[in-house]
Parts: C-alpha cells; structure tokens; sequence
C-alpha cells in the first residue's frame, strides 16, 4: 500500500521489530501474571470451596488463602465443636507453605486427620494408601501427572524428600496432604492446628449456626466457607501491590522503547519532516503521522504479546503445576496499555518533528 | 523587505521590494551568498522578514501566525527543490497523493477520490511520467524525480511555484527538459513561477530575470 505510515513502518523493518517487541513485552508482563495471579488465586478457590464443610473455625482473620505457616487453634476446640448442637462432623486442618515445586510461587500443605477430613470431603485413595508415618504424603492426581509423580515417589516436604504413599482424588485442599501429628512434630506445635473444618447437619441453616458456634466459642474467627470468594485476593499480602506494579513496569517498559525508537526515526526522518512542512503540513498534521506510526506500531505488538501470552501460558500449563487463567478485563487492559504506551512514548518525539524549523530539517543530511 | 540573521547583525537582505504578476515567469540568479534562497524562503512563508510585506495573491504572509502561514503555504504555495525532496518510500503517484491530502488537512473522505485520482494522472501525463506513476523515487532518473516534484507542486494548483535551484543537481539533458517543462505550465497554464538559479542558460528560458547581490536586487529586467 502506498502510504506514508505504512511504507514507513516496512522501510524500518530492524526498528520496527524492536518498537514491537517492547510493545509485547508490556502486553506479556500484565496478560502473563495477572493470568498467573487469577489462576493461581481460582484454583485454590476452587479446590478450597470443594472440601465441602460450610463452616471453617479459626483463631485468626488469615483464613485458608493466606501465607502462614502457624497453627495458633488449640485441638481441644475440636471437641468443643463436636458437641455444639446443629454441628455433623468437624476435622483439624494445619498448614504449612513452602516454594512451589517448579520453583515459582509457592505450594500449600495440609496436615489432616485423614478419617474426618474424608467424611467432610469426601476424598478417597485411589492409588497406594493413606500415609502411615511422619515421612508419608499424600497427593492428588494432578499434582501426581503434572510432576510425573507416582507411588513410591519422593517429594520435598520440610527441606526433606518424602515418600508418597498414596494418590488421592478429587482435587480438594491443597494438593499435598501430611499427616496433622507429623506437621505438628515439624512445627513443633503439639496438639495444634491452623483451623477445624466444620460440615453442619442442614446446610440451609449455616448462618444460624455461624452465630451459634460464635456465641458458644467468642473470641474466635468463624466464617461461612462460601464467603472465601468474597476474600479472594484481599488476604494475600501483597497482591494489589505486585499487579499495580506490573501495570505500571509495563506501561513504562513499552513507553519508553516507543520513545527511543520514535526518536531515532524522527531523527533520521529530519528532512521528510522539512518536506512536510515546505508542502503545508500543519503541525496536527505532523504529530498526526507520527502519532499513527507509533499506533499502528503498538497494535502490531499487541497482537504479538498476546499470541505470545497464550502460547506460554499453555506451556506453563502444559510443564508445570501452576494454573493460568486469562480474563478478558485484563486482556483488554493488557491491549490498552499497549496502545497507550504507543501514544504517549510517541508524543515527546512527535512534538518535537512538529516544532522543527523547516529550513534547517530541509538542509539536514 | 529585509531580512537580519543572527546574533551578529547580517543583512541577508536589504530593501527588496518585488511585484510579481499572475502568470509571470520570473528567474532570480546571484552569486552564492547574495540571498536568494533567502528570499525564496521569504516568499514561501518558511522564513518571516526583519521588516516589511509579503503579499502572496492578497494575502500578507507577514501578518500571519505560523499556523495561519503553513495553510497558506498549503493553499497557495508550491516548492520545487534542487535536491528533488521525494518521499523514498512512496511512488511518483503516492508522492502526489501525499500533497493531495496535505492540501485537504488529511480528509480525504470528500467524496472525490475519483476525481482526485484523475487529477494526479493528468498532471504525471502532462510531465511525461504516465509510465512511471508506479516507481519510486530510486527508481527515476534525476530528470524525472525532478519533474515528480514539479507535479506535486502544482497538483493542487497553487497561487504560485517557487522553485530553488530546480536543475542544480541534473545534467543538461535533463536540465533542458525540467526548464521546458516549467516553460510549458507557465505557458499552458498560466502557472506563476519564480525560479532561482546560478545558471544564465536556466534563467534565460524565464520571461523576466532579476539579478542580485549583496542581499539587493541590482537588475531587474
């Protein structure tokens, strides 16, 4: 096509490829983590809302999606609970957090009473057996396939390999279950738990039994374990921060490359600037092509980062144990701030081609 | 008309006052430095004088915002250069169109692409170039880049051409046929043309040639 944008941009192919590569670069970092972050945060909503007890008791306001580590429920609360009227069945849950096992993000593990968490959440072995000794874990079936993990295998649990003894279904919980007796000898927190799961007689009846179980135990967290979507996010230190961060990181990784590429062209481009200008261009005009260039160079590189986004998305999937799950909201955003990055790392260097004096561009060589 | 420049006090020129009919073939020459390309770019509103008027087809360039001054350029004002000045990127006829749409501020949703279309291929016709409308710039000899040039000139006929120096950089063949060409517009189309130059033989096939030096017209005949 005979156009001045577009001859423009395959002129430069070198310049044009780096302009685009920036762009994807911004479009990559926000699709790719808040895909990871989203993923990341439903799967373990997901896994969390299947165990199937409506009530969780807790000594703190952590609740399960929070990162800690400490087991501040005493166990003699459990039969406290038992006794409450209304009450089916309860289990102690601990937790412990550890590094991921692809070493990115980080893993959750459950210490559980196996019999009661069972009946709660209906988890049953379907390969090996229920773990017998504090060296034994548990895992489901897809932490099992995705780390190619079978019975007899050995998993870093505690700094220490341990063997799993047996692999579980369905996806519950978090995805490596230990022995509580053997996370408490860990933690060295004895007859201790992060919180007791509570399975209520009729489920229709859990905010009254919410406030009963609050009345008869004050001092205590009890939150109805539908309400965990409402938390989603919010218990995660860090989370706004870290996706602010990388909104920003991106649209000023991306603004800047379109600045210094746009730059270096209005620098060669001195004289067709001059011609511009001998012809009548105005400078809207001016900042218009350029402003367009610098456009068309950003939907390009939007297309690339998310091509590239899907693709290693479904590699991460495909290789390791992490969950991406992209959004159209951010997608979009993703595509604005590429866009914007364009405008705005054009405008400086558009400014300045339009405030040249014409008879000095026209005389540059 | 005068023009200073500088933080030193230079006179590039002094004391210019120069009428120019419609329709008029007007040759400039000089020695180098005697403010030709000065006056040229004066007249082309790309340069505002020290002092004094510029009235191009009753309107006074001089009164004018730079804004107002670059419209007026795109109305009225066509340049030819000696370094030809084509978009390499673009074809002989995407050059035109380039001036096309300068000329109407970008919008060319008018309703008149076909006839702005026929417009462009009549003008390259009338320079010889009907068969070079799909090359580029590199793709041209000197002679025909030149007469590209000419023709986005004057493919929005403006009020007048001004051309610098336009067979500088050709040989004699080619200079020959650039200079019959700018005759044949003044001719056919009562195109307005003011031309500077060093070369007598390029000045001479104008109807009037003015001299200067020193930034003062010293000949006018």
């Amino acid at each position: 096509m005979d156009n001045l944008i577009i001859s423009n941009i395959r002129q430069r192919p070198i310049r044009t490829l780096i302009s685009v590569v920036g762009v994807a670069l911004g479009v990559i970092l926000v699709a790719l983590n808040t895909g990871l972050v989203e993923g990341m945060l439903n799967d373990r909503l997901r896994r969390e809302q299947g165990i199937g007890a409506e009530i969780e008791f807790s000594r703190r306001a952590g609740g399960p999606l929070s990162p800690q580590s400490i087991m501040p429920l005493d166990l003699r609360y459990l039969d406290r609970l038992l006794r409450i009227e209304g009450v089916e069945s309860a289990s102690p849950v601990g937790r412990y957090i550890q590094t991921g096992s692809s070493g990115l993000g980080f893993e959750n593990v459950e210490g559980i009473d196996f019999n009661s968490y069972s009946a709660i959440s209906g988890i049953k072995i379907v390969e090996g057996r229920v773990f017998q000794s504090d060296d034994e874990v548990i895992v489901d079936q897809f932490r099992a396939e995705r780390s190619h993990l079978s019975v007899g295998s050995r998993i870093p649990v505690f700094g220490k390999e341990l063997r799993v003894s047996g692999i579980y279904s369905p996806e519950v919980g978090s995805r490596v279950k230990i022995s509580l007796k053997a996370l408490q000898n860990y933690l060295d927190a004895p007859n201790k738990c992060f919180s007791i799961l509570v399975k209520v007689k009729d489920p229709s009846k859990q905010e009254e039994m919410q406030k009963r179980i609050a009345s008869e135990l004050p001092g205590n967290v009890v939150i109805l374990r539908r309400d965990l979507q409402l938390g989603l996010g919010r218990n995660i230190p860090g989370i706004k921060g870290f996706v602010r961060a990388v909104l920003t990181l991106s649209i000023v990784v991306s603004s800047l490359v379109i600045l210094l590429a746009m730059y270096t062209t209005i620098t060669e481009r001195t004289r067709e600037i001059g011609i511009l200008k001998s012809l009548g261009a105005s400078k809207r005009y001016i900042i218009g092509v350029i402003e367009k260039e610098a456009i068309a160079i950003s939907l390009i590189g939007v297309g690339a980062g998310l091509i590239t986004s899907f693709i290693a998305g479904w590699l991460i999937e495909r290789y390791t144990s992490l969950s991406i799950e992209f959004s159209w909201s951010w997608i979009l955003i993703a595509g604005l701030i590429g866009l914007v990055a364009g405008v705005v790392g054009a405008f400086y260097p558009a400014i300045r081609a339009a405030n040249q004096d014409p008879i000095k561009a026209l005389a540059y060589e | 008309m005068t023009y200073h420049m500088g933080s030193v006090d230079v006179a590039a020129l002094r004391g210019i006052n120069l009428s120019v009919r419609t329709g008029e073939f007007v040759s400039i020459m000089g020695p180098s430095g005697c403010g030709k390309s000065t006056l040229l770019h004066i007249l082309g509103g790309l340069l505002q004088p020290t002092s004094g008027q510029v009235i191009i087809d009753g309107e006074d360039l001089t009164a004018m915002t730079d804004a107002v001054r670059t419209d007026m350029r795109r109305r009225k004002i066509g340049f030819v250069f000696q370094r030809f000045n084509l978009f390499p990127t673009l074809t002989a006829e995407g050059n035109l169109r380039l001036a096309e749409q300068i000329h109407i501020g970008g919008n060319r949703r008018n309703g008149n692409s076909t006839l702005e279309s026929k417009t462009r291929h009549e003008v390259l016709k009338l320079l010889r170039l009907e068969n070079k409308m799909n090359h580029k710039p590199l793709e041209l000899s000197g002679g025909e880049q030149q007469r590209v040039a000419i023709a986005r000139a004057i493919i929005n006929r403006p009020a007048i051409i001004l051309a610098d120096e336009p067979t500088g950089n050709l040989d004699s063949e080619n200079s020959k046929i650039v200079l019959n060409m700018l005759q044949q517009l003044n001719r056919e189309l009562m195109q307005t043309i003011v031309m500077i130059t060093h070369n007598p033989e390029a000045a001479a096939v104008a109807s009037r040639a003015i001299e200067m030096q020193d930034g003062t017209i010293v000949k006018d005949h």
